[in-house]
């Protein structure tokens, strides 16, 4: 389950910020690596919601800094859908 | 370039010369890319225009830009262009002026000028204040990614208790952006307040056009292509990309990618073929608002005839504090119950720009009620903001929702895209939609960004974006 919500944020991520899915590793820093701004973090997170059909809490994105953080956050929330 | 007009190929074709498309087209082109731009229209700009009547110029809609401090956005993406050589880019001081029965607040070059301006008309609420505006200057990323559901509303009410002080506050963002604070998304109006008002009153030259006429000619210097007065028929999509386009004389003109500037709308349910847009986005389309219009007065004036207070800075009035009624208000097009404008004097002081949020309606409406509109409009701003107006007006004419629309192809007249709404901001499918390579939007429709500093970041975020993802599929 979880490999499939990173290699579907991973895409996203390669979208949204225009580098190659390779580029995008567990820890790479969203804002300082792959420079994404405010807006960006913003537009991933729409992109999450719609492609997993959840909703991520307002105060959820600040903690979203890296892959890893951002795979925890959506397998709890597509674990608690059900 | 060789061959017949059939064989044509380009690295990009954009579709629109606004700033958005003129910034992306601009740094592709200087990246080495070869790009074409098409533009309906026989000018660039789009909103970012200005017009001659006789001896007087006129700007179209935008009036001045923000985000031009030395750490700007737009500064940074000016400099990367050398823009400077082609114009030379000077700031009103005050930028804005906001005036209600009760206060009267400049914003000034100087940020500790401003908050001085509030901190005296509003004694209790200095330290707000200075935390909000240290808040919208907060270069932390973060703390604008917190508020993204947010309304503007919810932000001031997180900073503020003084109502009459939001309402100050929010003003000149419904002018600006269309929406009252209770509507408005937190993050496009701190935004809009950042970038237009704590550091807005930018102009080039002695008019607008100057912008878009220095960007076209960095373009070509680029070694980019563009055409006016030739508007795009439909967009070439094959094997799910965009592969070029047909232009509305029918020439086909092939490319690795395209990008749309003009009307998200337009560029999905008109320039794409039906079955390259999936039945869900449409309806999606359907039920996205777009932002208000406006209708925007263009007077004439003989400057010894008409008291002229500040030549240069947006003079915004409201002779009352309810922002939710004055939007009703505007999208019924009462002008009375609005109580309010926005007056500009040109910098020479032979011309007025005076703005007010007014409602699409259609081609009947407006021939009916245009002038009668203009002429109660002219008498609100001689009451309110420039008094003895009526006595020297030499020239008048007007542009009505229905008259923007014809210019620049935008919905509805839009002035800002789609509304600056919570549920609107950031929709990845309209910067760069899911479901079609090779096609991606800049502007205003993108939901990205509004005004000049707004599609600036969208026409270069578009341009980074590209050069990326085109360099690994290439």
């Amino acid at each position: 389950m979880s490999k499939s919500i990173e290699q579907g944020i991973i895409e996203i991520i390669a979208d949204i910020a225009g580098v190659e899915p390779g580029d995008i590793k567990t820890e790479t820093n969203f804002a300082k690596d792959l420079e994404i701004d405010s807006i960006k973090a913003i537009e991933i997170t729409v992109a999450i919601e719609k492609k997993f059909k959840v909703s991520v809490r307002d105060e959820d994105v600040p903690n979203i800094l890296n892959l890893r953080q951002a795979v925890e956050l959506v397998t709890t929330l597509v674990e608690k859908k059900g | 370039m060789n061959g017949s007009d059939g064989d044509r190929q380009y690295d990009v074709v954009i579709i629109g010369a606004g700033i958005g498309g003129l910034v992306c087209g601009c740094l592709l082109a200087k990246a080495g890319m070869k790009v074409l731009i098409m533009e309906q229209h026989h000018s660039a700009g789009g909103y970012c225009s200005s017009f001659k009547r006789g001896s007087i110029v006129f700007d179209s809609a935008a009036h001045c830009f923000g985000g031009y401090r030395r750490e700007g956005f737009t500064r940074r993406v000016f400099d990367e262009l050398q823009l400077e050589k082609k114009i030379a880019i000077s700031r009103f001081d005050p930028s804005d002026i906001v005036r209600t029965p009760g206060y009267t607040i400049s914003y000034r070059g100087e940020l500790k000028d401003t908050l001085r301006e509030f901190e005296s008309a509003f004694p209790g609420e200095g330290k707000n204040i200075a935390d909000f505006f240290h808040f919208l200057l907060s270069p932390e990323p973060h703390a604008f990614a917190r508020i993204r559901s947010w309304t503007f509303k919810r932000l001031l009410d997180e900073f503020f208790r003084n109502e009459h002080l939001k309402a100050v506050l929010a003003i000149p963002l419904l002018g600006n952006g269309g929406l009252p604070p209770s509507r408005m998304s937190a993050f496009i109006g701190s935004k809009m307040f950042s970038e237009f008002l704590l550091d807005g009153g930018y102009y080039p030259n002695d008019r607008m056009q100057a912008l878009p006429d220095a960007l076209i000619e960095r373009f070509r210097e680029f070694g980019g292509e563009v055409h006016f007065s030739s508007p795009i028929a439909s967009i070439t999509i094959k094997n799910g990309a965009a592969t070029g386009v047909v232009a509305g004389n029918g020439q086909a003109i092939a490319s690795r990618c395209v990008v749309s500037n003009c009307d998200a709308r337009q560029t999905f349910l008109c320039l794409l073929p039906p079955a390259a847009v999936p039945a869900v986005f449409r309806e999606h389309l359907e039920t996205m608002i777009p932002s208000s219009s406006n209708f925007i007065a263009y007077l004439g004036i003989d400057p010894q005839r008409v008291s002229i207070p500040r030549a240069g800075t947006s003079l915004w009035f409201l002779s009352h504090y309810d922002l939710d009624l004055a939007y009703k208000r505007a999208r019924e097009n009462d002008i009375d119950g609005f109580g309010g404008h926005l007056v500009r004097v040109s910098p020479d002081r032979m011309s007025v720009l005076a703005i007010i949020p007014a409602a699409f309606r259609d081609i009947r409406y407006w021939q009916e009620h245009k002038s009668r509109f203009l002429d109660r409009f002219i008498e609100r701003i001689e009451h309110d903001t420039l008094p003895g107006l009526r006595n020297g007006i030499i020239y008048k004419d007007a542009a009505s929702p229905q008259t923007l629309f014809r210019y620049t192809r935008n919905y509805q007249g839009a002035s800002y895209g789609w509304a600056g709404m919570p549920s609107q901001l950031a929709d990845p499918d309209m910067s760069k939609p899911s479901f079609l390579g090779g096609l991606y939007l800049t502007g205003h429709w993108t939901t990205l960004g509004v005004g000049v500093s707004g599609v600036v970041y969208s026409g270069w975020e578009t341009a980074r974006r590209l050069l990326k993802r085109e360099k690994y599929i290439s």
